[in-house]
């Protein structure tokens, strides 16, 4: 099976960290990771919070990167460094519409140990870190990548980070009726039973229930 | 269409806001399971999470928990043996397989054909009972471990799995002569749901959903992880129509997945280093590397992997509690999460009837979309 | 009044069906036939209800699957008359296969309170049981039985198809014991029975 070999990733890996380190308020750079069968080579940037917006466009009109895959909101409250931080993760695909020729669809196969330039497969992997702020914003990538849009009402719901300028924010996957400000991945809010404790002083397992308060086995 | 409905697989809801029989707007409600996995994620071991992992998707556990195991070994810096690497893959797309057969076995009687259920359900007893024998249960295996696998194939699992699967395979033919020679199915899924393949990887749509649409996409050829550029193999792709890919042609392609699939357990039963009859205790190393349990905080490990739906993604950042035993954040990127929002778009311009044959073409699970 | 109207008004006089009413009733009770006819109607209600169970068709999560897997030709349970209906109207058993979450413990209990008497609840697998593996989560309801009376209870995670269809065999024999009582009456009187603990 023909896969894309690590040398031309790298090389592009490389090059396209060296554009985004022109720009700035950008450091990018490659990260190797060489734990699988394969290196894989990512790029890894760091962004303010103000040249995101210019940053992301760069990289869909400049490198082609089309899909967006996941964004990671974290709350570091004990951190002396950053207090929110926000992760987006990109892959540039090389992903064209098939051709038509006489009106038939021809599919686009592509020799992936062949492939060079913009074309070549990539992972990106983007932080922006916010310092001690109640209302952690970052701008919306929504119009540029249309798969950014849940991912962001997401971050929203779970983490509590505000994307400006995204439209038709929601919660959906807590209940609409949470109370507004309740982000449950924030640490301050801790699970059931964290302390331990609470869960051995009922071996039984009783109280969980109100109706079983003061019952015993 | 309610959380209860026939239709959905899974538990959703899809608001919709029709003009007679036609389609206008489309809403889709998620969020009925959602159980707030990755918030428990962070007060479990490393080990414990992987059976947080298999009941993300239930229809594909093995590909979930793998999808984990990568990521958690990128964190830690794990080497993994070769041997673990092949019997990873054959769990792998065995499960894919299945996975396939499970999402055949619910778009028949979404179409109206009741009897798939009954073939593919049966057919998918026989890759359960394999995927029972190497990992112990029947729906949620815990089968990888960080370092390789937790136990070796057992004594008598080449043969039957040839076996199975070569029976698998010749029974191919009756399942594509019960659908593609049957009007009604041909009536309903052909020229409904049209999608091009540019737009969905802006949307975040990747997996089988794109391949139907004529690119040959993969990420274990464009990213490639585990011991797939060994075998002699290509990713299917369909040809599409001018419109782009619809519901008949993500239907064929997860038909040439499943030959796919089955010929890659095939090969890897052949090639695997040591062969496939030698036995290994569990925690020999040839299968089973040693790894780290703790995980320093600045460290973080991410892995891209092609899950049955589409590409799945784990992120995880170390440091959290007992001194980096705990994970600090575990992210879980679901495919599906990202395609039912853009499926619901599809719709809109067909029939209320046409609903369920575009929503099922795409293979929703809604265990991963909840999270 | 014309000849019609005085038709009708003597059979469909009240107090006309009544006085039948009465005298059959109590000549039925006299010659004790009434609990006979009690006893045997009653009887074959109870059996129908046990040997025709219809669940609801609710597929949750995992479990699901399993209750797919039941229904389908290895381990077929429509062969015990179990057969799943699509509307909560037409059902008599509430089939939870998988955790409540906060969000859907709305619906659930719409679904139950549709649902026509006598009505019995099967809660299937852990997170139906207390919460299961999520039992710490945020959303989710440590079991189903805080929001709607559970009957059976069968354990797993997933449960086998088999013990699935063990749960059933075990609800048609609580249908014996207690017949058709209905759903709110059973909370306190009769304790649940839990697969495997024989």
């Amino acid at each position: 099976m023909r896969v894309v070999s690590e040398k031309t990733q790298s090389a592009a890996a490389e090059k396209i960290a060296k554009s985004l380190s022109k720009m700035d308020g950008v450091k990018a750079s490659v990260d190797e990771r060489t734990n699988g069968t394969q290196n894989r080579y990512i790029v890894t940037v760091d962004v303010d919070v103000e040249n995101w917006r210019a940053t992301a466009e760069s990289l869909r009109n400049d490198h082609e990167v089309d899909y967006c895959s996941m964004i990671t909101g974290i709350h570091w409250p004990e951190s002396e460094e950053k207090t929110w931080e926000i992760i987006y993760h990109f892959l540039r695909t090389g992903v064209t519409d098939p051709a038509i020729e006489e009106g038939v669809v021809v599919p686009n196969i592509v020799d992936f140990s062949k492939v060079k330039g913009k074309n070549v497969p990539l992972e990106l992997q983007i932080s922006i870190i916010l310092g001690e702020t109640r209302t952690p914003s970052v701008a919306s990538v929504q119009d540029i990548w249309v798969g950014a849009d849940w991912n962001e009402k997401e971050t929203w719901d779970l983490v509590g980070i505000v994307f400006e300028g995204h439209k038709g924010m929601r919660r959906v996957l807590n209940p609409h009726e949470s109370p507004a400000g309740f982000h449950p991945l924030q640490k301050q809010h801790k699970l059931r039973y964290h302390d331990y404790e609470e869960m051995y002083d009922d071996a039984q397992g009783f109280k969980r229930k109100p109706t079983d308060v003061g019952k015993v086995k | 269409m309610g959380p209860q409905h026939p239709m959905t697989h899974g538990l959703w809801t899809l608001k919709i806001k029709v003009d007679g029989e036609t389609v206008v707007d489309t809403e889709p409600e998620l969020g009925y399971i959602h159980r707030g996995v990755e918030k428990i994620c962070e007060s479990r071991d490393f080990t414990q999470i992987t059976t947080y992992c298999d009941r993300l998707c239930y229809a594909s556990a093995n590909t979930w928990s793998h999808a984990y195991i990568y990521a958690a070994e990128d964190l830690l810096g794990v080497e993994v043996p070769e041997r673990a690497e092949y019997i990873r893959l054959i769990a792998v797309e065995l499960q894919r397989l299945a996975s396939h057969l499970m999402w055949l076995g619910a778009y028949g009687p979404d179409i109206g054909n009741l009897s798939a259920m009954v073939w593919c359900l049966r057919e998918r007893e026989m890759m359960m009972d394999l995927l029972q024998e190497l990992g112990g249960s029947r729906m949620h295996y815990n089968f990888p471990r960080i370092g390789g696998v937790k136990r070796d194939l057992p004594t008598g699992f080449a043969l039957r799995a040839r076996h199975k699967v070569k029976l698998f395979l010749n029974r191919m033919q009756e399942y594509e002569a019960l659908f593609d020679e049957s009007t009604i199915f041909l009536i309903r899924s052909q020229g409904v749901g049209y999608t091009k393949a540019a737009e969905m990887v802006n949307a975040g749509v990747s997996g089988p959903n794109i391949r139907a649409a004529g690119v040959n996409y993969d990420i274990r050829s464009a990213h490639p992880y585990s011991v797939y550029s060994e075998f002699d193999w290509e990713p299917a792709v369909e040809r599409s129509s001018i419109k782009g890919a619809d519901c008949y042609d993500r239907y064929r392609i997860r038909m040439e997945e499943m030959r796919n699939s089955a010929n890659l357990v095939l090969q890897a039963l052949d090639k695997i280093p040591g062969g496939a009859e030698t036995y290994h205790e569990p925690g020999d190393p040839k299968i089973l590397a040693k790894s780290p349990s703790r995980a320093p905080e600045g460290t973080s490990g991410s892995h891209h992997f092609e899950d049955s739906r589409g590409e799945s993604m784990f992120y995880i950042a170390g440091g959290g509690d007992g001194r980096g035993k705990k994970p600090y954040r575990v992210s879980i990127r679901s495919p599906m999460f990202i395609t039912i929002p853009y499926a619901a778009k599809t719709m809109i311009g067909y029939k209320v009837a046409d609903i369920p044959a575009i929503m099922g073409s795409f293979d929703p699970c809604i265990g991963e979309t909840d999270r | 009044m014309s000849d019609e109207e005085q038709n009708y008004s003597m059979f469909s006089s009240r107090i006309l069906v009544d006085t039948i009413g009465d005298v059959t009733d109590d000549a039925l009770k006299a010659s004790g036939m009434k609990e006979i006819i009690g006893v045997l109607a009653g009887r074959l209600f109870n059996w129908g209800q046990r040997k025709s169970l219809f669940p609801l068709h609710l597929g949750i999560k995992c479990c699901a699957l399993e209750m797919a897997a039941a229904g389908a030709s290895r381990f077929d349970a429509e062969r015990f008359g179990v057969f799943f209906r699509s509307s909560p109207r037409q059902c008599d058993v509430l089939l939870v296969n998988g955790p409540i979450s906060k969000k859907f413990a709305d619906p659930i209990t719409r679904l139950w309170e549709q649902m026509p008497e006598p009505k019995w609840c099967i809660a299937m697998g852990e997170c139906a049981i207390s919460g299961g593996p999520y039992f710490q989560s945020y959303n989710i309801l440590e079991g189903v039985d805080t929001i709607i009376p559970v009957d059976i209870y069968i354990p797993g995670c997933p449960p086998r198809p088999e013990a699935l269809i063990d749960g059933f065999g075990k609800l048609r024999e609580k249908i014996i014991r207690i017949g058709a009582m209905p759903s709110h009456a059973r909370i306190d009187g009769t304790s649940p029975v839990i697969i495997g603990d024989d």
